[in-house]
């Protein structure tokens, strides 16, 4: 074990998966036999708030935080919710942004407030990073056979990349472990078609 | 027919790893101690432990589990399986000490048989809380031991070995975490399950049982000689560790003292600034007493003391005070809270930061531009088909109509998020059953146009709202309590209570009806009124009698709680009807976003009509009602 610290940060809205996400891969890098540590928050992730969470492995790694400009992988499941990542990117930090939004019920309540459109998130992310990266990934998670199964499109689109330093084997074994039996068939489709959209980024 | 398996977690399996959840952790380190009561009352962060202890439970039917219907009620039951011989945990969050306090600032006098643990969750940082008190001072104030742990592996580990503990210095002993520990993942390894010969029998020892002060005077004077036999030995704290260097920062010794998730932000900021090998650390697992040796020799040993701990300067303090006892004020200079926010959880590069500049070290991060647009708030909310939502909505329309205002003292629940828009319906809230208590004052002096009203929910009602609802009756004080039963708890996560009287461990217990409750309170049948909560007409017809009414009075609003009503449908394989909205009849008036605020309805800018959201409408059909244009329908 060589790596010295990796640090994957993964936001969403409540009800997307961000936690069994940050889980998953917390277990595959487990399996490969790195230190693990993650921080999620859990209070209200059932009620339409946003989500994070941290995943950090490698030897050197100690606290579950990221440290700000830490991030070498912004997984983000909404648009909007790739901008409250920013203060964890660098200029080598790679996003993957699913491109389906969820609109947050603040646009009614303040008229001030508006839901940015997706070529202005990509236009903005892209002043810090050359490396931002949008999924339709509800588009392949309904391919697979349903839409709950975005997450993992996400998790297979950000292996495929080659970003993120642990084998798509382990990783597709730690998917067996968490999802249900009879949804396993799906995610495993879900898992493929994000991973070769992810193998795409470097053509 | 094929067994489930047992859960690993509940497997005597040593040596194997899994990731685990810090209050997985926990819970796999109360089976290894062998603990055989433990009872809690939810509150995040630390809700997940008696689910998992549940589940262990199932396996080792020595264990006995439940979901207490408050702090006090969880402390006191644990308290009384120790008294009995048997190892005992009760867990709640940090503000949950504050209720079961009265029981444990006594409980340490007497001290205990079976090893007790009282687990407080603290939450740095408010994720999810009414505030971020420090719960370490309440090791100082009852004399009790606080041991704190900084991985998920060492909150197992840490708690196995807090109930021998607790019997060796005969202590309640407090295990603090905090939010980033409970809800954070990590390896763990397995130890074994350590089962000693537990035999549930009481000593019928009044002289040391009793609170009389005959018995806890003395038993004061011991709990001193206790404490100071625990301070006597803190150096050997198997959780505690001294490192010394020799090595010099910009001609500096430099040391260090921190325990907790602060411990390990600061071994990442040392990591960052390549000092791993260059500084002293005094890393704590017992932050209270602190131990006395070690402490001393490394403020001889360094220049310069730097405490990391989050929230209050509880060791910065004591090692202030120590280095005056050592004369030892001129020769070491200590730093903390000036370098350090003392709100807030701690994050490893601030810590990173802060030594940087303590040491003269040039340490700057990658800028990066400012972004011209950020993420519109997306702020919790009630769910689509949310009851809470609907007494809220009949309120306001009453309250118009009768042109009067409601002083709306509300509680601790979902329907806190009732205080955003658009609903802004929460006039006050303070701690859990705060509402009741406060609408006795407010009824007290404020005028008539003004009708006083408690809102809380079916939990927090059986928690806290009996007495001041006792109260309320007794001294006659003119009050309306609306309790909007969703038969769960379910900000917490959607334990079982009293309500729906299904128990932790998903067996039948007794349901108590809140109407019961309410009449043996003292309140009249015919100031009681109960109402389904999706019947939006009847509701409205049945809380505008309720207000008008004077007296002591109870509005009982009941829909299960839609979560877990979805979770029944999915269940029963229930086909829900699909509401629509009819573009003819929608003027675009937006009532429907802008005033009620169900997340399954938007609203399309362009052609100026709403929609719905068909992925998160649960088919309340409430917003057939609240349509001024009655656009919304249900699909044949
Ligand atoms: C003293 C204390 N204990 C626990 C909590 C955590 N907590 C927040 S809300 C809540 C219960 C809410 O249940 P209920 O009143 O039934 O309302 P619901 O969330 O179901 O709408 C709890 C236990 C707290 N804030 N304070």
């Amino acid at each position: 074990m060589t790596l010295s610290k990796f640090n994957c940060f993964t936001i969403g809205v409540g009800g997307q998966g961000v936690i069994r996400a940050t889980h998953i891969l917390a277990d595959a890098a487990m399996a490969e036999q790195y230190p693990v540590r993650t921080a999620e928050t859990h209070g209200m992730a059932q009620r339409g708030g946003s989500v994070s969470g941290y995943l950090r492995f490698g030897k050197d790694v100690h606290g579950p935080l990221i440290p700000k400009y830490g991030a070498h992988v912004v997984i983000a499941l909404e648009p909007s919710e790739a901008l409250r990542s920013v203060q964890y990117a660098n200029k080598e930090t790679y996003y993957f942004i699913n491109s389906s939004p969820i609109l947050p019920l603040s646009i009614y309540q303040n008229r001030k407030i508006s839901y940015p459109n997706l070529e202005i998130i990509e236009k903005e992310l892209s002043k810090i990073t050359p490396h931002v990266h949008i999924i339709d990934a509800l588009g392949l998670a309904e391919q697979a056979g349903t839409s709950k199964s975005l997450n993992v499109v996400m998790l297979g689109f950000a292996v495929g990349s080659g970003i993120i330093p642990l084998k798509s084997k382990t990783i597709e074994k730690s998917i067996e472990k968490f999802v249900p039996k009879k949804a396993l068939q799906i995610n495993k489709t879900a898992f493929q078609l994000g991973f070769d959209e992810g193998g795409k980024i470097h053509e | 027919m094929s067994e489930k398996p047992i859960p690993k977690i509940a497997q005597d399996d040593p040596g194997y790893k899994m990731i685990m959840l810090g209050n997985e952790a926990i819970a796999r380190g109360i089976l290894e101690g062998n603990a055989i009561v433990a009872a809690a009352y939810p509150g995040t962060p630390s809700s997940e432990i008696m689910p998992a202890v549940a589940q262990c439970a199932k396996y080792h039917p020595e264990m006995k589990v439940e979901w207490s219907v408050n702090e006090k009620v969880a402390f006191e039951v644990a308290y009384a399986g120790s008294m009995c011989n048997v190892r005992a945990v009760a867990a709640m969050k940090h503000v949950g000490v504050n209720v079961a306090s009265d029981a444990f600032m006594t409980a340490v006098y007497h001290g205990v048989r079976g090893g007790m643990v009282l687990i407080s969750a603290d939450d740095p940082s408010q994720f999810s809380s009414q505030n971020e008190q420090d719960n370490r001072y309440y090791g100082l104030h009852a004399l009790a031991p606080v041991f704190e742990p900084s991985t998920p592996q060492e909150a197992k580990d840490m708690m196995k070995f807090a109930f021998e503990y607790s019997e060796k210095y005969n202590i309640v002993v407090v295990f603090r975490t905090t939010t980033r520990l409970n809800h954070g993942r990590a390896d763990v390894v397995f130890g074994t399950i350590d089962k000693k010969e537990q035999t549930a029998e009481f000593d019928w020892d009044r002289n040391r049982w009793v609170c009389v002060p005959s018995n806890t005077r003395p038993q004061r004077a011991d709990l001193l000689h206790r404490m100071a036999r625990m301070t006597n030995d803190a150096d050997e704290f198997p959780f505690n560790k001294l490192v010394l260097s020799d090595r010099t920062v910009n001609g500096k010794k430099i040391g260090f003292v921190a325990a907790g998730i602060a411990y390990s932000h600061l071994q990442d900021a040392l990591v960052e600034l390549q000092l791993e090998n260059s500084v002293s650390i005094l890393k704590l697992g017992l932050v209270n007493p602190l131990p006395p040796k070690s402490l001393e020799k490394l403020l001889k040993h360094v220049d310069v003391l730097f405490v990391v701990e989050e929230l209050e300067p509880i060791f910065e303090e004591q090692c202030k005070a120590r280095a005056f006892e050592f004369g030892l004020s001129n020769s070491v200079e200590i730093h903390g809270k000036d370098l350090l926010p003392q709100q807030g959880e701690l994050h490893p590069e601030t810590i990173t930061a802060a030594i940087a500049k303590l040491c003269g070290i040039d340490y700057s991060t990658s800028e990066v531009p400012a972004l011209e647009i950020s993420a519109p708030p997306r702020l919790p909310q009630m769910c689509p088909a949310c009851s809470h939502r609907n007494i809220y909505w009949v309120m306001k329309k009453v309250a118009k109509k009768l042109k009067k205002k409601f002083a709306n003292n509300n509680d601790i629940g979902c329907y806190s998020l009732g205080v955003y828009k658009p609903l802004e319906m929460a006039d006050t809230a303070l701690c859990m059953g705060g509402s009741i208590g406060m609408a006795n004052g407010m009824a007290k002096v404020l005028p008539d146009d003004v009708i006083v009203t408690a809102f809380l929910g079916d939990s927090t009602f059986y928690h806290s709202g009996v007495a001041p609802l006792l109260n309320a009756v007794y001294n006659q004080n003119d009050i309306l309590v609306i309790i909007s039963d969703n038969s769960f708890t379910s900000m917490t996560g959607g334990q079982n209570n009293p309500s729906n009287g299904i128990l932790l461990t998903e067996e039948v217990g007794t349901q108590i009806p809140i109407e019961e409750v309410v009449k043996g309170c003292g309140v009249p049948a015919d100031k009681i009124w109960i109402h389904e909560a999706y019947d939006m007409d009847g509701l409205m017809e049945k809380f505008e009698e309720a207000a008008k009414a004077s007296g002591v009075r109870v509005f009982i609003n009941r829909h299960m709680c839609a979560l877990q009503e979805l979770r029944v449908f999915k269940k029963q394989k229930v086909v829900l009807p699909v509401i629509k909205v009819d573009p003819e009849k929608c003027n675009g008036c937006q009532v429907c976003v802008r005033q009620f605020g169900c997340p399954a309805i938007n609203f399309n800018f362009e052609t100026k009509k709403a929609y719905i959201d068909q992925s998160q409408c649960r088919s309340c059909k409430t917003c057939i009602y609240i349509c001024p244009q009655q656009a919304f329908y249900v699909e044949k």
